[in-house]
């Protein structure tokens, strides 16, 4: 047993922790090639103990943090602890071995001082393609191997030696070779600037005591969250809701069910009553996205960092408190070889309902129903030359009201924190042009005392012919009110085809413009979406549940209409993901009002 | 020539007065520190300059020139109190400025505040959309700008009495023929508006920074104007008729019409005095490697000096409050930690200091204004390394018991630690945190601080300078003659600077004869305007200096970084230099440099210089000394960083001369600072009264 690090020490060596976990989080962003790295910094960066526990991770995207330990252990059972030596670096993307998701690719690189293996340097982050069935994104597939590269703990350097075999393996199998290729390089640039940096420390420090401190520094974190915990009465509290369908066979709504078991200063998130599992990529891995968004419910609900003033360590600790069980076979703990990609929808919920099972108990910690859920969308398609484009977009939403403000608008929720393109950077560099990117105003925000957060209308063009990716949900649940708080609404998709002559770009004008968030006239060629919608007009006033009822009759009177008919793949729009979003609460003799949002939208491919 | 220097922060307003004598006589420096005034910052200024006046027995109307750093434009900013502005942007794209990136500011939150939500610059009601559409990636008009539109919206401004009015559409850097004809268009509607369009304020590529950019130019604009105006009219008044020259966040200073028009360059206008301070005593010290630190009450300004060069912060990393601001500054971070901040423990036991400061109201515990809680200042008081009757001069009366009794009360009882310990703790995490803010500032941008000299300045800086220097490895300490006044010294060492930008997105290796001749002309274009503002400033040719850079990033990267252009136009034969220039800072900046890959300029800037006269300080006596007895004032025990106290004397700093050595351990003090040397240090007094300070042997 080392002596306690004093604590002063501690605190010094707690903030240069901190501190090379920012610096690896920034030049893995500042040097990364494709646009979901370095605008929307989905990544995530850290160092880890030999026994794979956090010690301290970047402030970058939630859904990555809590993730990487996952990896690790996924990696132990193809390399070995021994197995390692000073040099290495290897990938990893394998989600029935601890990964996220396959296109979240890890990099990770061992950290040896005085000959000795001390931890761990790793990295992950979202790449554009990896060469799955479709570009960028894919739902509507039958297997794991359709996702594309599996990378189950190979070294892309066996003691500084560089695995050419491997990388040329890399290339020749993505649609954008040169952007994985600068995203790699950025990523074991950010993990070898980790090695550096943990040495000198351990250097300056002494091992032991380093070590020591970081223990320390865990169980801190692990206090502070469940001196938290153990203000919650104990008990069972639960919430319920549902996902629109899988992808494939639609209309079949999918149920959800979160029981949060709160046992003194410890939690259990069961899954228990969730759907089984789901032939599509919309299965969720366990260990890297399930077990994740658990964590990140309590770290953000009772760690409020706009609430405390103190900084509390990113480590190992804010995970121990919590405790994840989803039965195998289930939506939240798939079987392989069935995919899992499609996830991020479904995590997104897992949140939101935490937080509706416990709003009863923690009401001025809680928000109302937020959008929770995700419009992410691949668009592609083929240069002149030959080569690929592809380009993901993460459309933001809204959150809920709160207890003591409205819900802030368009901006990103719960476990995704990225940064929108910005457009012109887009309209100079893609054959895609933006035609309006507002605040939706088609339907009103769930009222309340305090209102749920608005949402977004995006409408992008193509202006050459190309592929389109939609991975989305929220079409039917709206996000619901809190202690009297109006519902929210729900989201949607509409798909446009514009013959190219000059006529028909007019007309098109006319229908997309003025832009008062409605759309009265149009021809919708084709949904390849679950959904087609006939753009209805929101009245004044009206409240957003009841025009979603609208919307849902006429949707399914659409898809009668159009099963079947494929698109001619010219010029496509793509006119307006509109989301809602917001709805609002109020509740008389009760001293906390919120309000709900919502938003929704779904996906899938078409040509 | 008598030119004057004021500097306003946040309690004191700073002047410095230099006379060169005709005749070569000797040159006369005086400073002076006045409170500053909130409410109208000029009444403290004006105040001050009159006051300076008496000390150095001259008429206000002597004056040349006034240079003058404010903060004025910052506080608006932090506080909301700008103008209420209106905007007029492209059909479809009305909300911008409230989406912002779409990235929340917190991580692990639920309940936060989106500040451009919450306190929006241009309200939605006022940001009115008018058909027109520009497209990528020519620039070429695929919808009429609906001047009608335009005009209906302009007089809706004008009937809700709005000050100040934007036009910012997409694609504007591309083609800003709409944005032209818009402004003039609302220009003629409300004659007294304050009217800027995105493209002359900031002509770059990405909608939400440039538009955020030229809103906050508006927001700022009517109250800047006003207060340059007012500082003018109370200069006059008081009989100066001096020269009024502003400094900018770019580290240069401009003329009083210039910051009128593009206030949104001043944000910075207050730290960056202290930086050139700094760079120019370093050069006194002989060293163009030094990072300054200057350490306040509540916060401490970083910034890094490298080969006499400032460091200008990445253009994607500009911001004000939030708020993306793509103007040039000076890379200053700005950290919560300074002699007023708090140490306390937290409710998991975690010994913490700062960010939250007691500030000037209460103040440390040691002013005995009601403060319970330990400070940074509490803790040095206690280890005997202020001295009661030193602090600012003696002027305010400290109680070193009261520092005692809150370190007892809230760190050392409750971690069963002594007082000493507990304060020398204090000093450990306040300076770890200081350092870690350095290396992040450094070493994370591939700067070794071991090449560098630490430079700690405001009242406060000198007594962290060792520590510091051996946390980050700086080579040694300089301690500026006057530390308290080092900005508004600053302002009399600085060079007219302006800056234009255009944006090109070229790949350079690639480009053939026709971009580099339009790449050529947009920088001739550029150098034309500057040519026009230093003539107006009345700068002879001769005088003129101009850099040309490229902003440039790997084709599809999406940071750029600087690259410098040759002297002539660019073309197939030079390009290389440039992009050799990229990967340069490229391997700089990230460790990493790519070079079979492509090389795209987003941005041409040129920085037109001029520089103006320099603040020159008189030589001190000779001394050579060690340890000069007669500067000594006392004796006393003063506790360092190993936790033993030793007998340590207290020299008068202004009884040292040139090429005097003290020896550590001692103490060396002057009316607004005291610099602290260790056991194992010492200081040699240089040429104008710096010191520089380093470990012997």
């Amino acid at each position: 047993m080392t002596r306690e690090v004093d604590p002063i020490t501690l605190q010094v060596i707690g903030g240069a922790l901190h501190a090379i976990a920012e610096q690896m989080g920034n030049v893995l962003y500042r040097m990364s090639y494709s646009s979901i790295i370095r605008e929307s910094q989905d990544l995530g960066a850290g160092l880890f103990d030999r026994d794979f526990n956090t010690l301290c991770e970047s402030d970058s995207t939630p859904m990555h943090i809590g993730s990487l330990p996952g990896y690790l252990r996924g990696i132990a059972r193809t390399i070995p602890i021994d197995g390692w030596q000073p040099g290495d670096c290897v990938i990893h993307n394998h989600p029935y071995a601890g990964a996220s998701h396959s296109p979240d690719i890890a990099i990770v690189m061992p950290v040896f001082f005085e000959g000795e293996l001390i931890g761990f340097s790793a990295n992950t982050a979202h790449h554009v393609d990896i060469g799955a069935a479709t570009p960028g994104l894919i739902i509507d597939v039958p297997d794991m191997y359709a996702e594309g590269m599996l990378m189950d703990g190979l070294k892309l350097y066996e003691a500084g030696k560089r695995n050419e075999a491997l990388w040329k393996f890399i290339f020749d199998n993505t649609r954008v070779p040169s952007l994985v290729k600068g995203d790699l390089e950025a990523q074991i640039a950010s993990a070898e600037l980790g090695v550096r940096r943990f040495q000198e420390l351990l250097a300056a420090y002494g091992k032991d005591r380093v070590i020591q401190a970081t223990r320390q520094l865990m169980d801190y974190t692990e206090g502070m969250l469940r001196r938290e915990i153990a203000k919650i009465p104990d008990g069972d509290y639960t919430a319920e809701g549902f996902l629109d369908d899988d992808g494939r066979n639609r209309g079949k709504h999918l149920p959800i069910k979160v029981t949060v078991k709160v046992r003194g200063d410890g939690v259990e998130v069961d899954l228990t009553g969730s759907s089984d599992q789901v032939p599509t990529a919309f299965n969720v891995p366990f260990e890297g996205s399930t077990n994740v968004a658990c964590f990140f419910a309590f770290r953000a609900l009772l760690l409020d960092t706009y609430t405390h003033e103190e900084h509390i360590p990113q480590n190992e600790g804010s995970f121990r408190p919590v405790k994840v069980t989803a039965p195998l076979g289930s939506i939240y703990n798939p079987i392989a070889p069935v995919a899992a990609e499609a996830r991020f929808c479904q995590i997104q919920r897992v949140v939101d309902l935490i937080i509706k099972a416990l709003a009863p108990v923690i009401p001025e910690k809680a928000t109302a129903g937020n959008a929770a859920t995700l419009s992410f969308a691949a668009f592609s398609g083929v240069r002149p030359s030959g080569d690929y484009w592809v380009f993901l977009e993460v459309n933001e939403a809204a959150m809920g009201g709160r207890p003591t403000s409205d819900g802030p608008d368009t901006v990103e929720e719960l476990m995704r924190n990225t940064r929108n393109n910005p457009l012109e950077d887009l309209g100079m560099h893609l054959p895609l042009i933006c035609d309006r990117y507002e605040v939706r105003d088609d339907v009103a925000p769930g009222a309340g005392k305090f209102r749920g957060g608005a949402g977004v209308v995006k409408a992008q063009r193509y202006l050459t012919p190309g592929f389109m990716t939609h991975e989305s949900d929220r079409h039917d649940d709206a996000p619901w009110g809190v202690f009297g708080g109006k519902d929210g609404a729900v989201g949607k998709l509409e798909i446009y085809n514009v013959a190219p002559a000059g006529r028909d770009r007019q007309r098109a004008r006319e229908v997309f413009g003025p832009a008062d968030g409605t759309r009265r006239r149009g021809r919708l060629f084709l949904a390849l979406g679950r959904r087609l919608w006939r753009p209805a007009r929101a009245r004044p006033g009206e409240g957003a549940g009841r025009c979603a009822r609208r919307l849902h009759h006429r949707a399914a009177r659409a898809r009668r209409l159009w099963r079947g008919v494929r698109c001619g793949g010219r010029r496509l729009w793509l006119a307006g993901e509109r989301r809602g979003d917001g709805s609002s609460s109020r509740r008389a003799a009760r001293p906390l009002r919120h309000a709900g949002s919502a938003l929704g939208a779904c996906a899938r491919r078409c040509i | 020539m008598i030119r004057v220097g004021v500097d306003v922060g946040g309690t004191f307003t700073d002047i410095v007065l230099e006379r060169t004598r005709a005749a070569g006589e000797d040159q006369q420096i005086v400073v002076h520190k006045v409170p500053s005034t909130p409410q109208d910052q000029s009444e403290g200024v004006v105040k001050g300059v009159v006051e300076i006046c008496q000390m150095a027995g001259i008429a206000p109307g002597e004056i040349d020139m006034v240079f003058h750093g404010t903060t004025v434009a910052t506080n608006m900013v932090i506080e909301r109190k700008g103008a209420e502005v209106g905007m007029i942007t492209t059909r479809g794209f009305r909300d911008i400025l409230h989406m912002a990136r779409h990235k929340r500011p917190h991580n692990f939150s639920l309940q936060f505040d989106v500040p451009w939500q919450s306190k929006p610059l241009v309200k939605r009601r006022n940001r009115l959309p008018v058909t027109e559409r520009i497209m990528p990636p020519d620039g070429r008009v695929e919808v009429p700008l609906d001047t009608d539109e335009v005009k209906a919206a302009a007089e809706l401004f004008a009937k809700r009495g709005l000050d100040a009015v934007i036009v910012a559409f997409l694609f504007a850097f591309l083609n800003d023929e709409h944005e032209q004809k818009a402004k003039a268009i609302v220009a003629a509607a409300m004659p007294d508006a304050y009217v800027c369009c995105s493209s002359e304020i900031v002509n770059v590529i990405r909608e939400y920074e440039r538009f955020s950019t030229c809103a906050m130019n508006a927001y700022i604009g009517p109250m800047t104007a006003r207060y340059m105006r007012q500082l003018e009219g109370r200069l006059r008044q008081a009989g100066v008729r001096a020269v009024v020259r502003i400094m900018q966040s770019n580290g240069g200073i401009s003329t009083v019409e210039n910051a009128i028009e593009r206030p949104v360059g001043l944000l910075l206008s207050g730290p960056a005095g202290g930086v050139i301070g700094g760079r120019w005593t370093g050069e006194h010290a002989g060293t163009q490697n030094v990072i300054t630190i200057d350490i306040g009450g509540t916060s401490a300004d970083i910034s890094v000096i490298q080969g006499g060069e400032l460091r200008i912060k990445n253009p994607r990393d500009t911001e004000v409050a939030n708020l993306p601001v793509l103007v040039p500054m000076i890379d200053i971070d700005a950290i919560g930690a300074g002699g007023g901040s708090i140490a306390y423990l937290d409710p998991g036991g975690a010994f913490r200091v700062g960010p939250r400061s007691a500030g000037a109201d209460p103040g440390p515990a040691c002013y005995g204004k009601g403060g319970e809680e330990p400070t940074v200042t509490d803790a040095q008081v206690v280890l005997g390394r202020l001295d009661p009757e030193q602090f600012l001069g003696g002027d305010l009366a400290i109680d070193p018991s009261l520092s005692e009794r809150a370190i007892a009360t809230h760190i050392a009882g409750p971690m069963g630690l002594s007082v000493t310990q507990a304060a020398l703790g204090i000093l450990r995490i306040i300076n770890n945190n200081m350092a870690l803010a350095i290396n992040n500032n450094s070493v994370a941008k591939g700067i070794d601080p071991r090449n560098f000299s630490l430079m700690g300045f405001g009242g406060a800086g000198p007594l962290h300078g060792t520590a510091l220097a051996e946390l980050i490895s700086a080579r040694d300490v300089i301690s500026p003659l006057q530390p308290g006044i080092t900005a508004a010294m600053g302002l009399l060492v600085t060079d007219l600077q302006y800056e234009y930008t255009h944006s090109v997105l070229l790949v350079l290796n690639k480009a053939g004869e026709a971009e580099f001749a339009a790449l050529n002309a947009a920088m001739d274009e550029l150098r034309a305007q500057a040519e026009a503002q230093l003539e107006a400033d009345g700068i002879a040719p001769g005088a003129r200096r101009f850099r040309k850079v490229a902003e440039c990033r790997y084709l599809g990267q999406g940071f750029e970084l600087r690259a410098e252009m040759p002297e002539g136009p660019l073309n197939k034969e030079n390009v290389e230099e440039v992009i050799r220039s990229f990967f340069d800072a490229h391997q700089q900046v990230y460790g990493h440099a790519f070079e079979d890959q492509l090389t795209e300029a987003v941005t041409l800037r040129l920085i037109a210089t001029a520089e103006v006269d320099m603040l020159r300080l008189p030589d001190l006596a000779k001394g050579g000394r060690t340890d000069p007895e007669d500067a000594v004032l006392y004796v006393r025990d003063t506790v360092f960083d190993d936790g033993e106290a030793r007998p340590t004397p207290r020299y008068r700093r202004d009884r040292l001369l040139a090429g005097d050595r003290v020896t550590g351990p001692a103490l060396i003090v002057q009316h607004n600072s005291t610099t602290l040397l260790p056991p194992g240090y010492a200081a040699e007094v240089l040429g104008h009264g710096d010191m520089r300070v380093a470990r012997q042997g």
